[in-house]
C-alpha cells in the first residue's frame, strides 16, 4: 500500500499540491486524473521519489519514503516499477537490454536465468520477434509494452504509470490498459496511472483520484462517477458531447 | 548570480558524479563503450588535424626563417614544440571540446528530456554517476594517448614537408627535432591535457544533464557546452602554463 499525508508541494510562489491525503491499495489500479496543469505529475513525481515534497511524507507499506536515506530509497525503488509517458526507453540499447537492464544492475543472476526472466516479461506484454530491435524501431504500443516489461521484470511491489496510452490509437491504448490492469490483479501491485484519458478510467480503474488546483478534490469509483454532483469533476469528465450522452443515457 | 548558481550546481553533480558505482561489471562495460566513444572514434579528426599542422607549421617557419643567420635547423626544433607545448593539447583539445563535447552535451541532454534519466533515477540507479564517471574517466585514460599521438604526427608532418620540399633539409629538420629538447615539454603537455579531459566531460556534462524542454535546448546545451569548455580550456591553459613552465 502507498500512503500519501499532508503532502504539500511548491514551485516557488506556486503552490501546486495542496495538502494531499490519499492512499492507494495492492491489487488495485488507482488512477490519478485531472485536467493538464492540476498537479497530478507533480503527485506521481513526488511518490516515486523524483521531486521532493515541501512537507509531508509518503509511506510504502508503512516505510516512509520522503525523508529516507540514499540507501534506503534505492530499497524501496528496486521495489517500484515506473512506465513513463514517452517509455523512456535507453535508444541506444535494444528492446531486450532494456528488459534486462535492471536485472544486470540488481541481480547476481547468469545470464541464461536473466535471458528467461527477460524473455517471460517480453511474452507477457505481447512483444515477439523484437528482442534485438532498438526502440527507434518499434511502433508507439510496442515501446509502451517493452516498458511495461522493463518495469515489471524485478518482479515490483508497486507500478506507477504517467499517462500510459497518450499518442497511442484507442485500440492500442485499451490493449496497454488491460494489460496493466492484468499484472496488478496478477502479482497483487499496487498500481498508480496518472491519466486524463476518460476511457482508461472506465476501462481499468478500480478507484480514482481527481486532483482539481493541486487539491484532492474527489476520490470514488468509476461507477460513483456517474451519480456525484461534484460540478468540476463533472465538467472534466464530461467535456465533450459524447460524454454528457453517455451520461444522460446511464442515469 | 547565474553564474554562481551554475558553479554552484555543477560542484553539486561533480558529488554525485564520484560516488561508487552500483554496478561495477556494468561500470566497466560502460567505461569501455566511452573509451571507444569518446577516444578511438576520435583518432581520425587528431590525426588528420595533426598531420596537416605539423606540415603547415613547418612551411610557415621554413619561410619566416628565411634570414641565413637563423640556423635552418631551428625550423625542426620550433615545429616540435609548437607541438609539444601547445598544439597537442590545447588547440587539440579545442578540436574535441568541439567532437567530444558537443556529443556528450546532446546525448545526456536527449536522455534528460526523453525521461530516460528519471527512468534510472526510478531504477535505484545514480544516473550522474552512471552517465558521467565513465565518460571523465574514459577521456583522462584516451587524451593522453590522443596527445602523444598528435605530437608525433604533427612532427611527422613536417618531416614530409622536409621530405617532398625544399623548404628544410631531412637533415636539418630532424637535427633540429633533437636540439635542445626538453622532456618536461611533453609531461607539461600531458598534464594540460588530463586538466582538459576533466573540463570537457564534465562541463559537457553538466549541460547535458540540467537541459530541459525539447529538441531546441538540447542544441543550446549543446552549444553552451562547447562554448564553456573552451573558456575554461584557454583559462587553465593560461594558469597552467603559469605554475607549470615559469
Amino acid at each position: 500500500m502507498i500512503e500519501v499525508v499532508n503532502v504539500n508541494k511548491l514551485f516557488g510562489e506556486n503552490h501546486v499540491l495542496k495538502n494531499i491525503n490519499t492512499s492507494f491499495e495492492p491489487g488495485k489500479v488507482s488512477m490519478i486524473i485531472g485536467r493538464s496543469g492540476s498537479g497530478k505529475t507533480v503527485l506521481l513525481k513526488c511518490i516515486v521519489g523524483l521531486l521532493i515534497p515541501d512537507s509531508g511524507e509518503i509511506y510504502f507499506d508503512k516505510r516512509e519514503f520522503t525523508k529516507s536515506n540514499i540507501k534506503f530509497k534505492t530499497q524501496i525503488r528496486q521495489e517500484l516499477g515506473m512506465v513513463f509517458q514517452g517509455g523512456a526507453l535507453f535508444t541506444s540499447s535494444t528492446v531486450e537490454e532494456n528488459v534486462r537492464f535492471p536485472l544486470d544492475l540488481f541481480t547476481n543472476w547468469s545470464k541464461s536465468e536473466k535471458q528467461k526472466r527477460v524473455d517471460f516479461c517480453l511474452e507477457r506484454v505481447g512483444i515477439k520477434n523484437a528482442n534485438k530491435l532498438y526502440p527507434t524501431e518499434i511502433s508507439g504500443g510496442m515501446q509502451k509494452r517493452v516498458a511495461i516489461a522493463r518495469a515489471m521484470v524485478l518482479n515490483p511491489k508497486y507500478l506507477c504509470c504517467d499517462e500510459p496510452n497518450s499518442g497511442l490509437d484507442p485500440q492500442t491504448a485499451i490493449l496497454i490498459d488491460r494489460l496493466i490492469s492484468e499484472i496488478t490483479k496478477e502479482y497483487n501491485i499496487t498500481t498508480i496511472v496518472n491519466t486524463h484519458d476518460m476511457n482508461s478510467v472506465m476501462e481499468i480503474a478500480d478507484s480514482i483520484n481527481f486532483i482539481y488546483q493541486g487539491n484532492n478534490w474527489w476520490q470514488g469509483t468509476k461507477d460513483d462517477i456517474f451519480n456525484t454532483d461534484n460540478k468540476e469533476l463533472n465538467d472534466f469528465v464530461f467535456a465533450s458531447e459524447l460524454c454528457k450522452k453517455i451520461k444522460k443515457e446511464t442515469t | 548570480m547565474v553564474i554562481i548558481a551554475n558553479i554552484g550546481k555543477y560542484f553539486f553533480l561533480m558529488t554525485q558524479v564520484f560516488s561508487r558505482p552500483v554496478n561495477r561489471r556494468i561500470f566497466f562495460k560502460r567505461l569501455l563503450q566511452e573509451i571507444e566513444q569518446i577516444g578511438l572514434n576520435s583518432i581520425w579528426i587528431v590525426a588528420i588535424v595533426s598531420i596537416f599542422m605539423g606540415a603547415v607549421l613547418t612551411l610557415q617557419v621554413a619561410i619566416n626563417f628565411e634570414n641565413p643567420l637563423i640556423p635552418r635547423y631551428l625550423i625542426g626544433l620550433s615545429a616540435r614544440d609548437t607541438m609539444i607545448l601547445e598544439f597537442s593539447s590545447t588547440i587539440i583539445c579545442l578540436i574535441l571540446a568541439g567532437k567530444v563535447g558537443s556529443n556528450i552535451a546532446s546525448e545526456i541532454g536527449t536522455m534528460k528530456i526523453t525521461e530516460q534519466i528519471d527512468a534510472l533515477e526510478i531504477m535505484g540507479v545514480n544516473p550522474a554517476n552512471y552517465l558521467i564517471l565513465p565518460k571523465i574517466l574514459a577521456a583522462l585514460f584516451s587524451f593522453p594517448f590522443l596527445n602523444l599521438m598528435s605530437i608525433i604526427l604533427g612532427i611527422v608532418g613536417g618531416l614530409l614537408i622536409a621530405i617532398f620540399t625544399d623548404v628544410v633539409s631531412v637533415f636539418n629538420y630532424i637535427y633540429g627535432l633533437r636540439y635542445l629538447f626538453v622532456p618536461f615539454y611533453v609531461t607539461y603537455s600531458l598534464i594540460k591535457i588530463c586538466f582538459f579531459a576533466v573540463i570537457i566531460t564534465s562541463i559537457s556534462s553538466f549541460y547535458g544533464y540540467y537541459t530541459e524542454g525539447g529538441a531546441l535546448e538540447v542544441g543550446k546545451s549543446s552549444t553552451k557546452a562547447v562554448v564553456y569548455s573552451i573558456i575554461m580550456i584557454l583559462l587553465f591553459n593560461l594558469i597552467l602554463t603559469q605554475l607549470l613552465l615559469t
